[in-house]
């Protein structure tokens, strides 16, 4: 079953200002299937955030439906099962980290000792037991992302929109919310990720879409799309390996990468094959050979110069 | 309804965070230990019962409305001053995308923020003329109980300008205009179509012009006369012999809130 359905959504920020019109999301369409991780990965001002305000009814769309949970979008009562980590969550600086966890716990749904033993695990949770009866305006920028977090989960939501939930946390911090998203997982939630950081996602989601400019130009699993290519890492061993290799220069890309280590780069295996022959002819050894695989940084950079390119022709 | 009282309840904390309660009762103390001072150094109701042709309880009163009437007008100032950032505040970004993301219809959102909002001004109002009417009966030994009606005069007062705040706070999400519009009703706007109908207007030949002045007069919401004239009459118990300006007042207010959440439904954020 799907957690999140998209048909066709289309938004255009018009600013009665200066007569401006924002194409931010074009003929968006998508699927999520229930207890999986989706990133949606994109550069800044692709349109990610503006899809998640869409789904929550912040904004409305100009054209097209969406369903979360197999409500359409409007139907608010629905969001009793969902939560939400919004890119810039600002939090009433006068209250207490427990206080903003009630209140918001409270404007779930939840009420009495319940929501009470589930702001103490929350906050458990997320590491900041002894910060509950603080005032967040002394909370640093790492601590307000996971109190942030917690608040998302409080309700043990059962689809979870988390918009740069990296943003502002230091390594150990990010590591941590791993965790966090990978046990939600377990638990068959179903998680809606926004980041313009791709090793996150990489990490963490089943199948990312790759947003610009408003069009989702690819989706798929990660190794979809990092698909490996004709790239071998080589370690050799000889008295005039670098001779040998030079010898190629023109017809094949062998570049030296330090430490014993070549970069190859050939056309198709029987090439390689010809490569390695020649190598092993004149006596050297070969130690170790990996290939290459696109990370999906590459893949990134490529199909937003790729869609950038369509755009002007 | 749940959702409601929740925004309604940390509205009220929200006040608390911004010293509205303590400005409050700083005022009200301070109010009160004047009246018993003044009180204990001159019987004023004495010299002016002779000006009621020694109608004494009539006199109590309007000593009594003379200390009370200048506090609650600072009353009512100070309270469209705290409340006219309740509105931006909740607008601004990160926090509103984070209400509109909980199970709560933006109707219901404006309604807890107004019952808020009313509710502060109520309890401290409540306080502060429950004081003064306390330091009166007891000195006088006059348990005048009809006084106390004009603590819902005055939070009524406050509840129709607070609506126009909240309409403006939505349409511009900062809190200065709002706040010099409530100003401008509550000290200029009406007051002066008050004179004008029932004292120019009779004057006045050009029909269109006092149409004109019916009209206006009509639309804006009474608060002057709420504030004084009806007031006046509800703490001497003499009643309300008069529903006209409370009503026409109130349905200023019930169109103020609709427009209000009829233009909230729709914002985007
Ligand atoms: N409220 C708004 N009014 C007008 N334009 C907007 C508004 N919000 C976002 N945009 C524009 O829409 C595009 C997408 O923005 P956004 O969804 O925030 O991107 P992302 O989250 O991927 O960085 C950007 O060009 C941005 O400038
Ligand atoms: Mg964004």
């Amino acid at each position: 079953m799907n957690a999140i359905e998209i048909n066709s959504l289309t938004k255009v920020y018009s600013s009665s200002f200066n007569k401006k019109q924002t194409m931010a999301l074009q003929n968006f369409s998508l699927n999520v299937t229930e207890g999986t991780i989706f990133g949606l990965l994109g550069p800044n001002g692709a349109g990610k955030t503006t899809l998640i305000k869409l789904l929550l009814g912040i904004i409305f769309p100009t054209n097209g439906t969406a369903k979360i949970l197999n409500y359409y979008i409007h139907e608010y009562k629905i969001k009793s099962r969902v939560g939400y980590l919004p890119e810039n969550h600002k939090y009433p600086s006068y209250l207490k980290g427990k206080e903003v966890l009630d209140f918001y716990g409270k404007l779930s749904g939840m009420s009495g000792s319940s929501l009470k033993i589930k702001i103490d695990e929350m906050l458990e949770l997320v590491n900041l037991s002894k910060w509950g009866k603080t005032k967040i305006k002394n909370y640093s920028k790492g601590m307000m992302q996971r109190l942030g977090l917690a608040q998302a989960l409080l309700n043990d939501p059962d689809l979870i929109f988390l918009d740069e939930p990296t943003d502002g946390v230091d390594p150990i911090g990010r590591k941590e919310i791993r965790d966090i998203l990978l046990n939600l997982k377990q638990r068959k939630k179903t998680i809606f990720l926004n980041s313009h950081l791709l090793s996150e996602v990489e990490l963490l989601t089943d199948r990312v879409g790759i947003l610009n400019k408003g069009k989702l130009i690819r989706e798929g699993t990660v190794n979809e799309l990092t698909q490996k290519k004709q790239e071998y890492k080589l370690s050799i061993e000889g008295e005039n390996a670098e001779q040998i290799i030079k010898d190629f220069d023109n017809r094949i890309s062998f570049v030296n990468s330090g430490n014993g280590y070549y970069n190859l780069k050939v056309s198709d295996s029987v090439q390689l094959n010809m490569v390695l022959d020649v190598l092993r002819n004149n006596g050297i050894i070969i130690k170790e050979m990996v290939q290459q695989k696109d990370s999906l940084e590459d893949i990134f950079i490529s199909l937003i110069q790729e869609s950038e390119k369509k755009e002007l022709q | 309804m749940k959702n409601i009282l929740t925004i309604t309840w940390y509205s009220l904390r929200e006040a608390l965070a911004r010293k509205v309660f303590i400005a409050f009762i700083i005022i009200s103390t301070l109010t009160v230990g004047l009246v018993t001072l003044i009180l204990n150094v001159a019987d004023i109701v004495k010299v002016v019962s002779s000006g009621y042709q020694g109608n004494y309880f009539q006199a109590f009163t309007t000593v009594e409305m003379m200390f009370i009437s200048p506090v609650t007008l600072i009353g009512i100032l100070m309270s469209i001053f705290s409340s006219a950032s309740f509105i931006p505040v909740m607008l601004e970004k990160g926090n509103i995308d984070l209400l509109l993301s909980k199970p709560i219809s933006r109707e219901q959102l404006i309604t807890g923020k107004f019952l808020g909002g009313v509710l502060v001004v109520l309890i401290n109002i409540a306080v502060l003329i429950i004081g003064v009417w306390l330091a009166f009966s007891f000195k006088f030994s006059i348990w005048n109980f009809n006084f106390l009606l004009i603590i819902f005069t005055i939070t009524f007062t406050f509840a129709i300008l607070y609506s126009v705040i909240i309409l403006f706070g939505i349409l511009t999400k900062s809190s200065a205009p709002g706040m010099m519009i409530a100003y401008l009703i509550f000290l200029i706007v009406s007051p002066m179509l008050y004179t004008f109908e029932f004292k120019i207007s009779g004057l006045l030949i050009n029909s269109f012009l006092k149409g004109s002045i019916d009209f206006l007069y009509y639309f804006f919401p009474k608060t002057s006369e709420i504030m004084g004239k009806i007031t006046m009459s509800l703490a001497l118990g003499n009643g309300i012999d008069n529903y006209q300006p409370l009503l026409t007042s109130l349905g200023f207010l019930i169109l103020t809130l609709g427009i209000s959440i009829a233009i909230f439904r729709k914002k985007e954020f």
